[in-house]
């Protein structure tokens, strides 16, 4: 959730307001500092890469989506360039596009039928449109949970979407069974496409949301 | 641990432990149909695709705000809320609620020494002249 305090504080940076720059980077640094600090362990390449970030959100500031949270921003800025530095480093993983023996980059011909709970969706133009709706109806379900204390259904769902892990290994972790966990899914499928629908997006948008919930 | 596409797009995005990140990347190096997975999908973000997984990763959407964190730190929360927030912490492992609460534990934030202070002050000092001119 976007506070109001900090639209205004980008704002005021946007009008060149240099105490509202300071705030921004005083409010922000000792948190971004500690999330590099996790990954590269020199304290003096973590706060030259919090301040690269900083550099990257200024840069910028004249396109910062207003809807998007600031913090939210800042991490993701850090989070490439963190990338970016173990790459330089040659501490990157197995995440590069694999070669053949010739050493040429192989490109991969397929995309998985089977899709797990972290579905793709496709559009072309209409990208950004159904993005921001789905962070809203993701936003719409995560905000019910929390209303109604319904914590076991959130956690569920979040070792699912966000941890990658299968209905089974969620149930094992939060010690319940397997079905209960299939049906959290399926409400959060089934609510993430009425959402779109009322929206007046295609649920087509994600073609496996409904294929996985047969299929788990 | 069973590797599918939500499992690799959460590798991609660093969000795995320690133990699975070390997992998948042993399972990759040694399946080439996983790595084929893995490019396809790193593919599909070039093209500006993303999973439910990634956007709520990217997002933040079930973040407990940095006031939440504080009170939680406190235990000045419903149970059910602290809970939820240490399960957000511990097993979902989420590394921005840490650093912001490892931040909240530290009275001066990263500026540990004279040094790092001064570095901050040159920053402050220097970037300003980024800044958009005021109207």
């Amino acid at each position: 959730m976007v506070s109001l305090d900090e639209n205004m504080l980008v704002k005021k940076i946007q009008e060149g307001d240099q105490l509202a720059w300071s705030d921004l980077v005083l409010r922000y640094e000792g948190r971004l500092t500690n999330y590099a600090q996790g990954k590269i362990k020199d304290h003096a390449s973590c706060q030259d890469i919090v301040q690269e970030s900083f550099l990257g959100f200024l840069a910028k500031i004249n396109n910062f989506d207003a809807s998007r949270s600031v913090q939210s921003y800042l991490f993701g800025i850090l989070s490439n360039k963190i990338t970016d530095l173990l790459r330089r480093l040659g501490r990157s993983r197995a995440i590069e596009t694999p070669v053949d023996s010739s050493g040429n980059h192989k490109v991969s011909p397929f995309i998985d039928p089977a899709m797990g709970a972290s579905t793709w969706y496709r559009g072309d133009e209409k990208k950004k449109l159904e993005n921001d709706a789905l962070i809203k109806c993701l936003g719409l379900l995560i905000n019910q949970f929390v209303q109604k204390k319904d914590y076991l259904k959130l956690k569920s769902i979040e070792l699912i979407f966000v941890n990658g892990l299968s209905n089974l290994e969620a149930a094992n972790i939060l010690s319940i069974d397997n079905k209960t966990v299939a049906s959290h899914r399926h409400y959060a499928n089934n609510f993430i496409i009425d959402n779109l629908k009322k929206m007046n997006l295609s649920p087509s948008v994600f073609p496996h949301l409904s294929e996985q919930d047969q299929n788990s | 641990m069973t590797i599918s596409n939500a499992t690799l797009d959460a590798f991609i995005d660093d969000h795995l432990n320690e133990q699975e990140t070390i997992k998948v990347e042993k399972a990759v190096r040694e399946s080439p149909e996983l790595q084929a997975l893995l490019s396809s999908i790193i593919a599909s973000r070039d093209m500006g695709d993303h999973s439910i997984g990634a956007i709520w990763r990217r997002e933040h959407l079930s973040c407990p705000t940095r006031e939440e964190l504080s009170s939680y730190k406190e235990e000045a929360l419903d149970p059910q809320r602290i809970d939820y927030i240490k399960f957000h912490l511990e097993t979902v492992g989420c590394k921005a609620c840490k650093a912001n609460l490892s931040d909240l534990n530290c009275t001066k934030g990263s500026l540990k020494n004279a040094d790092a202070h001064e570095k901050h002050r040159q920053f402050l000092e220097n970037s300003k002249i980024l800044l958009p001119k005021k109207q």
